[in-house]
C-alpha cells in the first residue's frame, strides 16, 4: 500500500490501481496511504479554488483574495480567543483548524477584509488600490504580533505561508472534502447569478440580483477555502491554485462553463503530477521537496505550455496563423 | 529588571544601531519610491515584486550553500543580486501578460506574487532538512530580522537610498509629467521609456532593501502606507516627497523602538510569557497609524477637518435663517418663540444664539432678542442674494417664478462676494425680483 | 393606472456634485423620448437614476403610479457599449437569456420553450446564426444589437437606451428604428439618450432637452427649437456651474474662498 521508492511513473500506476480497486469494492478509506490522502486533498482544494478562481479573475477581485489570504491570520487568532473566552473551548494545538473554527474565522476576516477596504476607500476617500494594499499589510501585522504574544514563537507564521501537505492527516481530507462539496454545490446552485453579476452588475440589479450579497459570498468562500487549505498548501500558494487554473483554462476556450471545468481538470493534473514527482525525487534522488512548492511549479508550467501550445490562442499558433496570412495574401490563388 | 531602553541609544548602542539605521534607510528608500507609485495608481505592484524576490533569494542561498561551508563576506551582495534579478524577471513576465496576453492587471499581479513565491518555496525546500542552517537564511525573508544586521548592511542600504534620492530631486519635473499623462510627456519627446525603467529598477531596489528589514510579505505595506498619509497632507508633488520620507524614516526609528521597549515591558509585566516582539511587523503598524491619523486629522482632506466643516456651515445656514426671520418679523422675539419657529432643540439653539451674539448681529433687552444694525445690515445682504439668484434664474435660465424660491433658500448662504459682483453685472443690478419685491442694495 | 411617466423636483448628484438639478416632466405613455444635451449635461445619470441604479437626492419618479422599485424587470435598459467587458467569456446566446433572469428567481434555469423564445429574439435581429458565437467576436453593429435582444426579451412596459445609434452599421440602424416603431405600437414607451441633433425630428416624438437644468421637455414640433437649442447647448450656464461647484464645496466640508 505504501509509495515507497517508487519513481514517477510508480506512483502513477499504483495510485490508479489503488482507485479502480477502490471503486471496484475491495479498497477501505482506512488504508490510505499518505500520498493518497495528498493527492485527494490536494485535488479536493484544487478544484475548489478553480471554481472560485474563475469568478475572481473575471470580476477582478484576485487582489482581494490575496487580501484575504493575509487577513485569515488575524481572523483565527481573533476567532481562537473567541471560542476561548465566550465558548470556553481549549486550544490545544495552535492553528489546529476544525469546523468550528473555520466556520468564525473566515465570517470574521472575509467581514473585516470587506468592510475595512470598503471604509477606507468610500469614508477615508483613499484611492483604492492604495485602501487595498494598506488594510491587508497591516491586519497581517497586527495578526503577527498577536500570534507572537500568544504562542511565543513568531515562526509559526513559515508554517502559515506554506503549509506543510507532507503532515498532512485524514481530518484534513475530511475539510478539503466539505470544502469541494459546498463550492461545487453553491457554484452549480447560483451559477446564473455568479454569471449576471461578473458580467453586466448594473443588469443585476436591474433583475432584482443583489451585487452585495453575492460578492460577499464569493468572498465567504474564498475565505473559508483558504483556511481550509491552511494546513495542507498554505496561504499564498491557494493564491496561486486560485489564479493559475482559470488563466490557462481560458486560453482553451471562450465560454464560462467549459472555463470552469477545464480549471478544476489542470487544477487536479497538477496536483496529482506534483505528488508523484514529489516521491519521485525522494525515491530517485532522496531529495524531500516541498510538495506544495512543486504543485505550484507544476500548474506554472502547465500555465506556460498553454501560453506556447494552445490552439487559436496559442504564440504558436498564432504564428503560424499570421505566417499563412501573409503567405496566402502575397498569393492570392 | 530591565529598565526601558531611551531613545538615543539606539543610535548608540553597537547592537542596536545597524538594526534601527539600516531600517530608517530602507523606510525612506521606499516611502520616496511609494510616492511614484502611487501617483500611478499602481500601489499593489510592490507586492508582487517583493513576493518575486523569494527565488532569487532561495536559489542565492542554495549557491552558496553548496560552494561554501560558512557564509561568505559576499554574502549579502549575492543575495542582493539574486533578489535583484528575480524581481525583475517578475516585473518582465508581469508586462508581457498585460500586453501580450491581454490579461487583466490584477490577476497578472497576482500570477506572478503566487507563482514565484512558489518557486521560492521549492527551492528553499531542498535546503530544509540538509542544511537547517542556511534554510533559517532564507525564511527570515520571510518576515525580515532587523536585528542580524551589520555594519556592511547600513553602508550598502546608505548608497542605494542616496542613489534613489538623486533620481528624484534630478528628474523630479519629468516624473511629475510621466505620472500625470505619460502619452503627452511621450509626444513632448521626452524618453518615457528609458525614465520609466530606471524607476522600476529603483523600485525593484528599494523593495530588496527592505525585505530585509520589514520581509517579503510586509514590504508591500512600506510602498503604500507613507505615501497615502503623505498625499492627505498636500497637493504638491514635491511636499508629498518630503512629507512620506520623513514618515518612513519616523515608522523605521518607531518600528525598531517599539518592539525592543514593548518587549521589555511586556517582559516586565508578563514574564511567563517570554514575549520578544518582531521588529517588520511593528515598523508597518506605525507606519499604518501615522496613515490613518493623516486620513483623519489632515487639515484639507481629513475625515475630521471635513466632517467639522460641514457642520460649521449647518450652523450658518442656521443663522442666518434666523437673521431672515428676525428681520422680517421685525419685533423681537423670545428664546421659547425662536425654538418653536425654527423647530431647533433647546441646547443647539443657545450655541447659535451665543454665536449671533459674539458676531454682534443680535442683543438682549427684557428678555426678547431684537437684530442690532450689524445684524440688520447682515440679514439685507442674504435678502439681497437670495433675490438677485431668484432673477438670474428667472431670466437667464428659464424657470417659473413659482419655483426659484426653493433653489434661492440654498444658494443665498452660498454666493460669494464675488459670485454676487458678477451676478450683479449681469443682471444689470435688477431692484425688484420675479415676485416684485425689493432687492436691497449692496453694500449697505 | 395613471397614463403617465413623471419626474418631479429630481435632483441627482455624483460626488456631493449635482449633475441634475431640479427636473421636472411629465411624459405620456406610448412616446418616443429623445433625451438630448451636450457632454456631461446628465443624460446617463438621468436614466441610471430614472431605472434605479443610482439614488437621488431628491424628488420623485412615478412611472404610471408605480415606483421605480416596483417596476424593477419591467424596465428594459440598453447600455453604452463602452461599458461591458467584451472580453467576458460568454456567448451571444448567454447575453441574451440574461433577460430572463428577472422573472426565473432564484433557483429555476431556462425551460425549452423560454430557450426558444431566445432564439426568436435573436431571428428578429438577424444575429441568429452567431447565437454561439464569443461577444468579442462581435462587429459595433451587432454588439448594439445584442444588448437591443436582451432588452426585448425582458418583456417590459418601459426601456431606455443609451446612446445606441453610435458607430453603428446601416443595417443596424434601420432594425433599432424599426423596433423602436414596433415597441411603441404595443403600448411601450421609449426613453433614448441621443446624441446625433440631426436625427431628432425623424426618430423622436417628444424630446426631453437638458443641461444639469431641464430647458424643455415636449413634443418634437412644438419644443425642439433653434432657441431652445441655443439654451441647451450655449454658455449662459457658466455662474450657475460656478455656483453648484461651490455647493458641492459646501456640501463636502472641503474649503472655499470666501
Amino acid at each position: 500500500m505504501s509509495y515507497w521508492g517508487l519513481n514517477f511513473f510508480g506512483v502513477i500506476k499504483h495510485f490508479f490501481y489503488t482507485f479502480a480497486s477502490f471503486i471496484a469494492g475491495n479498497c477501505s478509506i482506512e488504508n490510505l496511504a499518505i500520498d493518497e490522502i495528498q493527492v485527494l486533498v490536494l485535488v479536493f482544494i484544487g478544484i475548489s479554488c478553480a471554481l472560485i478562481g474563475s469568478f475572481l479573475v473575471l470580476r477582478k477581485m484576485t487582489m482581494l483574495a490575496n487580501s484575504i489570504s493575509h487577513t485569515i491570520l488575524i481572523g483565527i487568532v481573533i476567532a481562537h480567543v473567541i471560542l476561548q473566552w465566550f465558548f470556553f473551548k481549549d486550544i490545544e494545538k495552535p492553528f489546529q483548524i476544525d469546523m468550528q473554527l473555520l466556520m468564525l474565522a473566515s465570517f470574521i476576516s472575509s467581514l473585516l477584509t470587506l468592510f475595512l477596504t470598503d471604509f477606507f476607500n468610500r469614508v477615508l476617500k483613499l484611492q483604492k488600490d492604495a485602501s487595498i494594499g494598506l488594510v491587508f499589510t497591516v491586519l497581517f501585522a497586527i495578526g503577527i504580533v498577536l500570534v507572537t504574544i500568544f504562542t511565543r514563537n513568531s515562526h509559526i507564521g513559515s508554517e502559515i505561508i506554506m503549509g506543510n501537505i507532507d503532515m498532512v492527516h485524514k481530518d484534513d481530507l475530511k475539510i478539503a472534502l466539505f470544502l469541494l462539496l459546498s463550492n461545487v454545490l453553491l457554484t452549480v446552485v447560483f451559477f446564473k447569478e455568479y454569471l449576471i453579476t461578473s458580467f453586466d452588475s448594473n443588469f443585476a440589479k436591474l433583475s432584482k440580483i443583489s451585487n452585495w450579497a453575492f460578492t460577499y459570498l464569493l468572498l465567504l468562500q474564498t475565505s473559508a477555502t483558504v483556511i481550509g487549505a491552511l494546513r495542507a498548501v498554505g496561504v499564498v500558494l491557494v493564491l496561486a491554485l486560485i489564479v493559475i487554473p482559470p488563466l490557462t483554462a481560458r486560453l482553451y476556450t471562450n465560454r464560462l462553463r467549459s472555463m470552469i471545468l477545464l480549471a478544476c481538470l489542470t487544477s487536479a493534473l497538477g496536483a496529482i503530477i506534483a505528488v508523484a514527482l514529489s516521491r519521485h525525487f525522494l525515491s530517485v534522488y532522496g531529495l524531500p521537496l516541498s510538495t506544495a512548492g512543486l504543485v505550484v511549479v507544476c500548474q506554472f508550467f502547465i500555465w506556460g505550455a498553454s501560453v506556447l501550445f494552445a490552439p487559436k490562442k496559442g504564440v504558436l499558433a498564432k504564428y503560424f496563423f499570421n505566417a499563412v496570412s501573409r503567405v496566402t495574401a502575397a498569393n492570392p490563388s | 529588571m530591565n529598565k526601558l531602553i531611551p531613545f538615543w541609544e539606539f543610535f548608540t548602542d553597537p547592537v542596536l544601531q545597524a538594526s534601527t539605521i539600516s531600517s530608517m534607510l530602507m523606510c525612506l528608500a521606499s516611502s520616496i519610491m511609494a510616492v511614484i507609485v502611487f501617483i500611478k495608481r499602481r500601489s499593489l505592484i510592490g507586492e508582487a515584486l517583493s513576493h518575486a524576490t523569494y527565488p532569487g533569494i532561495a536559489l542565492s542561498v542554495l549557491m552558496c550553500a553548496g560552494l561554501f561551508t560558512k557564509a561568505p563576506g559576499v554574502f549579502p551582495f549575492v543575495l542582493l543580486i539574486g533578489a535583484l534579478i528575480s524581481s525583475l524577471l517578475g516585473m518582465r513576465l508581469i508586462t508581457f501578460m498585460e500586453e501580450k496576453l491581454s490579461v487583466k492587471s490584477d490577476s497578472a499581479l497576482c500570477f506572478v506574487l503566487s507563482t514565484f513565491l512558489g518557486f521560492g518555496v521549492f527551492f528553499a525546500s531542498r535546503l530544509q532538512f540538509s542544511h537547517p542552517i542556511w534554510f533559517q537564511k532564507i525564511q527570515m525573508f520571510l518576515y525580515g530580522q532587523a536585528a542580524t544586521m551589520l555594519s556592511i548592511h547600513v553602508i550598502l542600504y546608505a548608497i542605494l537610498t542616496l542613489i534613489i534620492a538623486l533620481f528624484v530631486v534630478f528628474l523630479f519635473y519629468q516624473i511629475q509629467a510621466i505620472g500625470f499623462d505619460k502619452m503627452y510627456t511621450k509626444v513632448l519627446g521626452l524618453r518615457v521609456n528609458l525614465i520609466e525603467s530606471l524607476t522600476l529598477i529603483l523600485i525593484v531596489i528599494a523593495v530588496v532593501i527592505g525585505i530585509r528589514s520589514v520581509g517579503v510579505v510586509l514590504m508591500s505595506g512600506m510602498l503604500i502606507a507613507p505615501a497615502a498619509a503623505a498625499r492627505q497632507l498636500t497637493n504638491n508633488l514635491s511636499k508629498m516627497f518630503l512629507f512620506s520620507g520623513l514618515f518612513g524614516v519616523i515608522s523605521g526609528f518607531l518600528g525598531n523602538y517599539f518592539s525592543v521597549n514593548l518587549s521589555i515591558y511586556l517582559m516586565q509585566v508578563r514574564p511567563l510569557w517570554r514575549v520578544s516582539l518582531p521588529t517588520g511587523p511593528m515598523i508597518l503598524i506605525v507606519a499604518a497609524c501615522i496613515t490613518f491619523l493623516c486620513l483623519i486629522l489632515a487639515p484639507n482632506r481629513g475625515l475630521v477637518t471635513r466632517l467639522y466643516r460641514r457642520q460649521k456651515f449647518q450652523l450658518k445656514v442656521l443663522r442666518e435663517n434666523i437673521l431672515k426671520e428676525m428681520y422680517k418679523t421685525g419685533s423681537g422675539q423670545s428664546f421659547i418663540q425662536l425654538g418653536r419657529r425654527h423647530r431647533i432643540f433647546a441646547p443647539i439653539l443657545l450655541i447659535v444664539v451665543c454665536l449671533m451674539r459674539l458676531q454682534g448681529w443680535i442683543s438682549k433687552e427684557n428678555k426678547l432678542y431684537i437684530l442690532s444694525d450689524k445684524g440688520t445690515k447682515k440679514a439685507c445682504r442674504i435678502i439681497r442674494l437670495h433675490r438677485l439668484w431668484e432673477v438670474y434664474l428667472y431670466t437667464h435660465l428659464g424657470y417659473l417664478a413659482e419655483n426659484v424660491h426653493k433653489s434661492a433658500e440654498e444658494m443665498e448662504h452660498i454666493i460669494t462676494p464675488n459670485l454676487e459682483k458678477k451676478l450683479s453685472q449681469l443682471l444689470k443690478d435688477p431692484k425688484l425680483d420675479p415676485h416684485d419685491q425689493i432687492i436691497p442694495a449692496g453694500d449697505g | 393606472m395613471k397614463k403617465q411617466i413623471n419626474i418631479k423636483n429630481l435632483t441627482v448628484s455624483y460626488d456631493r456634485k449635482p449633475v441634475i438639478w431640479d427636473l421636472d416632466f411629465s411624459i405620456p405613455r406610448q412616446s418616443c423620448v429623445g433625451i438630448i444635451g451636450p457632454n456631461g449635461a446628465g443624460k446617463t445619470t438621468l436614466v441610471k437614476t430614472m431605472i434605479g441604479l443610482l439614488e437621488p437626492l431628491s424628488g420623485e419618479i412615478d412611472f404610471f403610479g408605480k415606483d421605480n422599485v416596483e417596476m424593477k424587470g419591467k424596465i428594459g435598459y440598453v447600455p453604452q457599449r463602452k461599458s461591458i467587458d467584451w472580453d467576458f467569456p460568454i456567448t451571444v446566446f448567454e447575453v441574451v437569456q440574461m433577460g430572463l433572469y428577472s422573472t426565473l428567481g432564484l433557483f429555476k434555469r431556462p425551460s425549452r420553450r423560454e430557450k426558444e423564445r431566445v432564439l426568436e429574439v435573436l431571428k428578429s435581429l438577424k444575429m441568429d446564426q452567431f447565437a454561439d458565437c464569443h461577444i468579442g467576436d462581435l462587429s459595433g453593429g451587432q454588439q448594439q444589437r445584442l444588448f437591443v435582444a436582451r432588452a426585448l426579451l425582458q418583456d417590459a412596459d418601459v426601456f431606455f437606451f443609451d446612446e445606441p445609434f453610435v458607430c453603428i452599421d446601416k443595417t443596424t440602424e434601420q432594425l433599432i428604428i424599426d423596433i423602436f416603431k414596433q415597441l411603441v405600437s404595443e403600448g411601450k414607451t421609449l426613453f433614448v439618450v441621443h446624441h446625433d441633433l440631426n436625427t431628432v425630428k425623424n426618430y423622436f416624438d417628444t424630446v426631453v432637452m437638458l443641461n444639469t437644468r431641464l430647458i424643455a421637455a415636449g413634443p418634437v414640433e412644438k419644443v425642439y427649437t433653434m432657441e431652445n437649442l441655443t439654451k441647451t447647448f450655449g454658455q449662459g450656464g457658466l455662474i450657475f456651474e460656478e455656483a453648484l461647484n461651490l455647493t458641492s464645496k459646501s456640501q463636502e466640508g472641503l474649503k472655499y474662498n470666501e
